[in-house]
């Protein structure tokens, strides 16, 4: 160490600095990603928000009004009331100006019905997905029988039948049986679209559980269902919260099933009834946004509430883990 | 086997008894215009579609929108999740709101862009002409060039955050000793990322690129609210051909043709998915 110089050569110092400099980029670089992408994200919801809280004078100013001048809930009233007022004639209706677009459809009535046919379609959905898969997540993650595979394999190709190739014979099929415009031809045609998921992700956890387990179970005289009830399922909580989430999820996003067996309020769930509002030109477009936040503010909640479970199930139910 | 008797009763009804059903019905010609009569015609509905110019059209428009929507999600995937993968302040929060796309429902998404696209008082063109890019409003959807491009930002929109969570657990599972490994090699930050992370990446990446496919080439919901199909038939794809030909024509057995062919591509595209999630359990 004797001969090591006073001052450091000068390319020392040159590199030194450089790793300096190109730290401060890297920093500044991801700030300004974030950034970029938290807007990315945010702006577009941001905008059906403030929208939803402008009257419509203000909702067709130009240019726009980010943030309402004067926020309002009148769009909100419109809705939880629509149940009160007087059904929209052609009287009534062309009372108001056209032109201003001020108008609530008398369909408006509907949209909380259609929030509780949602909740009953996902909610049947997520028990009947809980107990049908399960147990065969349960069989085919612990126990060995011939034709293991295959059932895996089974379930597996299930999984990617396109919903739109399932319309035409779950049409003909629930129009035979009657059961048009009801709710438990959702309930019923959903499960074509969650059980191959639920079945996949719960085989995943399970098998991550040790043998032992059951081993040991099965030894203390347990049969294999209260195995499955009494030391497996209390385990899996996690697991089975995320599968509750999905397929809650995806009932309560459904459109294309619905839009082919729901005709009136009896079943129309929400997405069919937003959809129903996109097409009329003439609904006031602040009303119209408003019913859209109603849609987008429960599954919003639950996805970040339930984050850390939803992250954890997505990602075992795609890809190596 | 108890265990296994409901899943496969109730897959066996919902999903194996339809796909077969809808092959039936393919070979006859079933129109509830005339329901009584419902004759076997053989492969003619396949024939038909196989010489007929707009199903040839609806399949092109399906693979540009899957090509664009497809390659614009893998590229802001790999960004998004090499970003997330760094170490900073806020990255959990960050991680948290990447959820709200996934979560909303599509058609709310739908309401949403076009709310936002709309010609007389929507932001895009509020953005634009307050930024003095544009100096009147335009029309968007109504335009037959930016249709199909602007639908699929919307598509692109919501499927980000999947496509980003399944990427961050492929640069997860990279080992760090690799990175200093490299960086003793005297490797660059970009030699590491095409030399190491990018290798790692490959089967995550395949899985994502896969799987968007499939939702791409089905996908329907966006095409009935934002445009139904027009302006003209510019956005006219195939789910939605499949659904005019069946539920407006009322023309069941070339609708459920149709709806074969796209399960089958989509099963030969699903095959290399179903294998690497097979290889696993």
């Amino acid at each position: 160490m004797t001969d090591m110089p006073n001052t450091p050569p000068a390319d020392a110092i040159d590199y030194r600095r450089r790793q300096k400099i190109a730290r401060i980029v890297q920093r500044l670089v991801i700030v300004v990603s974030a950034i970029v992408l938290a807007i990315y994200v945010l702006a577009p919801v941001s905008w059906l928000v403030s929208s939803a809280f402008q009257t419509e004078a203000e909702i067709v100013s130009i240019p726009p009004h980010w943030i309402p001048d004067e926020p309002t809930l009148r769009n909100f009233e419109a809705i939880f009331t629509a149940g009160d007022s007087e059904p929209v004639t052609y009287e009534t209706r062309s009372g108001t100006d056209p032109a201003a677009g001020d108008f609530i459809p008398s369909t408006a009535k509907n949209l909380l019905p259609s929030m509780l046919n949602s909740l009953i379609v996902a909610t049947l959905v997520v028990i009947l997905n809980l107990l049908v898969g399960v147990p065969a997540a349960y069989a085919i993650a612990k126990i060995r029988f011939w034709g293991r595979n295959a059932s895996v394999y089974f379930i597996l190709i299930t999984r990617v039948i396109p919903d739109i190739a399932l319309v035409v014979p779950f049409f003909l099929v629930i129009r035979k049986l009657g059961m048009l415009d009801t709710l438990g031809s959702l309930v019923i045609t959903y499960l074509a679209i969650t059980v191959p998921f639920t079945v996949f992700i719960m085989i995943q956890y399970f098998e991550g559980l040790p043998d032992e387990l059951d081993k040991a179970a099965r030894v203390d005289g347990c049969s294999r269902l209260q195995a499955l009830i009494k030391v497996f399922l209390p385990l899996s909580l996690p697991s089975l919260v995320a599968v509750v989430l999905f397929t809650f999820l995806a009932s309560w996003n459904e459109f294309l099933l619905a839009l082919m067996f729901t005709q009136t309020s009896a079943s129309q769930t929400l997405p069919i009834l937003l959809a129903s509002f996109t097409s009329d030109f003439t609904v006031s477009f602040s009303f119209l946004n408003a019913a859209g936040v109603l849609a987008v503010v429960p599954p919003v909640i639950v996805a970040i509430v339930f984050e850390r479970y939803i992250v954890s199930g997505l990602t075992a139910g795609a890809v190596k883990g | 086997m108890l265990f296994l008797a409901p899943v496969m009763v109730v897959l066996g009804a919902v999903a194996v008894f339809p796909i077969l059903y809808s092959l039936y019905i393919s070979f006859f010609s079933v129109k509830l215009t005339r329901p009584n009569r419902t004759p076997f015609v053989g492969l003619k509905n396949y024939t038909d579609l196989l010489g007929d110019a707009a199903f040839w059209s609806a399949v092109w428009r399906t693979v540009s929108f899957s090509l664009v929507s497809v390659s614009a999600i893998a590229v802001i995937a790999l960004l998004v999740s090499l970003l997330l993968n760094q170490e900073f302040r806020g990255r959990r929060i960050l991680s948290t709101i990447l959820l709200v796309p996934w979560a909303i429902p599509y058609v709310a998404n739908a309401l949403m862009w076009k709310w936002i696209y709309d010609s007389s008082y929507g932001a895009l063109n509020g953005l634009l002409y307050q930024l003095d890019f544009i100096d009147k409003y335009m029309v968007w959807l109504g335009d037959q060039d930016k249709t199909l491009f602007l639908i699929a930002n919307a598509f692109v929109w919501k499927e980000v955050p999947l496509a980003t969570i399944l990427l961050l657990v492929s640069l997860k599972s990279i080992p760090a000793d690799l990175y200093s490994a490299a960086r003793v090699d005297g490797a660059t930050v970009w030699q590491r990322f095409v030399h190491v992370t990018l290798p790692a990446m490959k089967p995550g990446f395949m899985l994502v690129m896969i799987y968007e496919t499939m939702m791409a080439i089905r996908h329907f919901d966006l095409f009935f609210v934002l445009t139904e199909g027009g302006p003209g038939s510019a956005s006219h794809v195939l789910s939605w051909h499949i659904y005019v030909e069946t539920f407006r024509n009322l023309s069941f057995g070339s609708g459920a043709a149709m709806s074969y062919l796209l399960a089958i591509a989509t099963f030969a595209l699903s095959y290399l998915f179903i294998r690497t999630l097979g290889r696993k359990l």
